[in-house]
């Protein structure tokens, strides 16, 4: 059964080997393609769930690693081609499959009729192929190689809809957004792989990188510059602020694209990095701070949009960054197990409430919440299922939400005990914006499901391929949950399967150890007095592993009044349909700011946009145009010039007239001499005799 | 006896045979100038013998003389048959038209 592992670059290549397939047979096959990938994404699939269940129950394992050489980076240095198997791999195998699966299934009939039906296939396996290299690669550079095929996917996904201008500017946004953080992340894999020269001849090896990080061997700069350029990555990749602003528009492209792409999977890869480089994270305080900081700015005010959002697709958008928040938050606060736990659940709810959008959308024809409404009689499959993932969202207790959020506020709890200010602001800022949370999901379900029909179409309930998927994921949004919960087990659980040997149960900061003890209390804004209270107590170095989790009757009972307070408000407002008034939308200055998204659309265009497009754009051309393409005119005219007078000189005259006069002075010649040959014996005769004669003369003149 | 007057008529013979084979248009009068020619190599042959080697009981230059007679007596049939064909292909012996091996 182990050796169901040696097989995971299988569930890597199925899928491209179906988007090649597709691009090839597809439009001639009676499915259009679809069943190819659907068939390849079954078998990835099977093969996830068999790794998945391979590593889990015999976590924490060791982590199994295969690479050939690729290439030859000169000095030494050797660029691996190559796979890292471990619990971590696992989990992201088993979430981007079965979501990439059922978005498959779910496609089928939702995509139905669409002129690109094939196209449209064939990018989903290639960028179930990306997601997965990214996910498997044992290096960096080859993670940053599958980091820029999502990206190149997203982007030729967000704009399937090509003939819209807008979808197209959003494709363009998002894939010059995400450019930018990945200019950050290739230097700073340059910058954490240059500390690791020297070391090895495989300098982007992560275990190695990892291992070095944890021995000390890499200098502070390094990993310090190296992780924030990678972090940078990371902001723009998976949405945190202020380089959020590609993802809603995302929106554009088909939603089960915004289901796979831009909710479960590729927004959550920065996170998948930081988790995977988090041996890394750990050694700088500086980094957790920054991290931290990125995360708690994100996960409220990205949550406060959505609250004046009348489109259901951009309320989700804003909800995926609001959680991409939490994610990142948790890395900032040492809640590796919390963040990856809360990147698993997510993927699967929040994968379950695009689809039921989706379904949505499909049977109104609208986008909008304001032109649904009593859709819980017509829809009753998609309703069930949409509430289930809203209360999973929200974190509505015994769901999957529930589990991993509070787990990162659990974490973030420890952190604050252990001295850190971030650990209480993200506590308590968390717990704020799960009442966002919670009150825009709930102004979303009741303005959607509850009072009358607004939309100008019967609705009605879809078909079997959409609903199935549906349930599914709802399945898995309450059951994914109890990976890691207080019903869990002491081993195995999630936390033994996404331990690697780096993060053991003995696993400290090394910063963490300096202020527990003491040394550096008091230092800056990171550490209060609660570091000197903690360092008296003795609590010790705060471990990276927390454990299994215990019940917190006092969180608990916080999150069940938040819940029902903004559940409560929203009936209040929105119970009995679409208000006269939105309350929302009449809240003076604040709601101008949330419509406003802040400014950042704005200022991006004015400050950005504008200046690149009229200014740098407008030189650029200048400088191609006429200068570059001047001197390259120039030189080629020149060089035309001098080949013609080196022709008419040097080749015509020259040479050519060497040739034909050897060619022509051996006519006249031939001409001159053949009249010797007369044919006449008798003159032949005399000459032979005259010459006789002179030969005579010759030899007795030399006597 | 003096060798002065066969030398002389030898050199005068030879002398007529280069003339014949240079000015003689007619074919025959050609072969028989070679004749003239061969016959005053014969003459010289013989009188040298007589003259440097009186004793050699071989007689070597005599005999040669003899060999060049048969010789000739065969150059004269090869000769006469080429001027024979010549003439039946194109009704004269004169060597003036027989130019084809010309440029």
């Amino acid at each position: 059964m182990d050796a169901l592992l040696e097989y995971a670059w299988l569930a890597v290549a199925l899928p491209l080997l179906s988007a090649v397939l597709i691009t090839a047979f597809g439009k001639q096959l009676p499915g259009k393609g679809s069943e190819i990938g659907i068939a390849a994404l079954a078998v990835s699939w099977l093969l996830a769930v068999g790794i998945a269940w391979e590593t889990f129950v015999n976590s924490p394992s060791a982590p199994l690693e295969r690479s050939v050489d690729w290439s030859p980076l000169g000095g030494g240095f050797v660029f691996e081609l190559g796979m890292l198997v471990d619990g971590l791999t696992a989990v992201m195998l088993l979430l981007v499959t079965t979501v990439s699966f059922m978005v498959h299934i779910y496609s089928r009939e939702y995509m139905a009729g669409e002129p690109r039906y094939t196209y449209f296939f064939a990018m989903l396996g290639l960028f179930t192929f990306s997601m997965l290299l990214l996910v498997v690669a044992n290096n960096l550079l080859l993670a940053v190689i599958g980091w820029e095929l999502v990206g190149l996917c997203s982007y030729l996904l967000i704009g399937f809809y090509w003939e819209g201008k807008s979808n197209q500017d959003a494709g363009n946004k998002a894939f010059l957004t995400t450019k930018f953080g990945d200019v950050g992340l290739i230097v700073g894999v340059i910058v954490l792989s240059a500390g690791m020269f020297g070391l090895t001849d495989t300098p982007f090896n992560i275990i190695q990188i990892n291992e070095a990080a944890v021995a000390g061997e890499l200098s502070t700069t390094t990993i310090v510059l190296g992780m924030l350029l990678i972090f940078l990555g990371c902001v723009s990749k998976s949405g945190q602020m202020p380089l959020h602003v590609w993802l809603p528009d995302a929106m554009a492209g088909p939603t089960p694209v915004s289901a796979l792409i831009h909710a479960a999977t590729m927004v959550t890869a920065g996170i998948f990095l930081l988790a995977r480089l988090f041996p890394v994270v750990a050694q700088s305080q500086a980094v957790m701070a920054t991290i931290a900081i990125f995360g708690v700015i994100t996960l409220f005010f990205g949550g406060l949009l959505a609250l004046v959002q009348d489109d259901l697709k951009k309320i989700l958008a804003y909800s995926t960054i609001s959680q991409l928040g939490y994610m990142v938050a948790a890395i900032g606060v040492g809640g590796y197990t919390a963040s990856v736990f809360h990147l698993f659940t997510h993927g699967f709810f929040k994968a379950l409430l695009f689809l039921g959008a989706g379904s949505l959308i499909h049977a109104v024809h609208s986008n909008n919440i304001s032109d649904m409404g009593g859709m819980a009689k017509a829809m009753p499959h998609t309703f069930w299922t949409f509430i289930i993932g809203s209360l999973a969202l929200a974190g509505f207790p015994l769901t999957a939400g529930f589990f991993s959020k509070d787990e990162i506020l659990i974490a973030a709890d420890i952190w604050a005990d252990a001295g850190f200010l971030t650990g209480s602001l993200i506590y308590w800022v968390g717990l704020a914006a799960a009442f966002v949370t919670t009150f825009y999901m709930a102004r979303a379900c009741f303005l959607i499901f509850a009072g009358e029909n607004r939309s100008h179409h019967p609705p009605h309930e879809s078909g079997k391929l959409m609903v199935a998927p549906l349930m599914v994921l709802a399945v898995l949004s309450i059951a994914s949950g109890y990976l890691f919960s207080p019903f869990s087990p002491e081993q195995p659980n999630f936390e033994t399967w996404t331990a690697t040997p780096i993060l053991d149960t003995d696993s400290t900061y090394p910063f963490t150890e300096e202020v527990a003890a003491g040394a550096v209390a008091g230092d800056g804004i990171l550490a209060s007095e609660a570091t000197v209270v903690a360092a008296e107590a003795g609590d010790g170095p705060v471990k990276v592993l927390h454990g299994v989790p215990k019940w917190h009757p006092d969180l608990l009972a916080i999150v069940l009044v938040l819940f029902g307070g903004a559940v409560f408000l929203a009936w209040r407002f929105y119970g009995k349909g679409l208000p006269e008034r939105d309350p929302t939308l009449h809240m003076g200055g604040f709601t101008r700011v949330l419509v406003a998204k802040y400014g950042f659309d704005d200022a991006g265009y004015r400050y950005i946009v504008v200046p690149v497009r009229d200014r740098l754009s407008a030189a650029a051309t200048y400088s191609s145009n006429v200068l570059i393409d001047g001197v390259v005119a120039g030189v080629g005219r020149a060089t035309k010039n001098a080949a013609m007078t080196t022709y008419g000189v040097l080749d015509q005259k020259v040479i050519d007239g060497g040739i034909n006069g050897a060619a022509f002075s051996a006519a006249w010649w031939s001409r001159q001499l053949k009249r010797i040959q007369s044919g006449d014996v008798q003159r032949y005769a005399a000459v032979l005799v005259a010459g006789t004669i002179v030969l005579v003369l010759a030899f007795a003149a030399a006597r | 006896m003096s060798p002065l007057g066969p030398l002389l008529l030898a050199a005068f013979l030879f002398c007529a045979g280069i003339y014949g084979v240079i000015a003689r248009r007619n074919a025959v009068l050609v072969l028989i100038s070679i004749e003239l020619m061969l016959n005053a190599v014969n003459i010289n042959l013989v009188t040298f013998q007589n003259l440097l080697f009186p004793d050699d009981p071989a007689v070597t230059g005599q005999v040669f003389a003899l060999f060049i007679i048969g010789v000739a007596a065969a150059e004269v049939g090869v000769g006469l048959a080429i001027v024979f064909n010549m003439f039946r292909n194109r009704a004269t012996v004169d060597v003036d038209d027989a130019d084809l091996m010309r440029w």
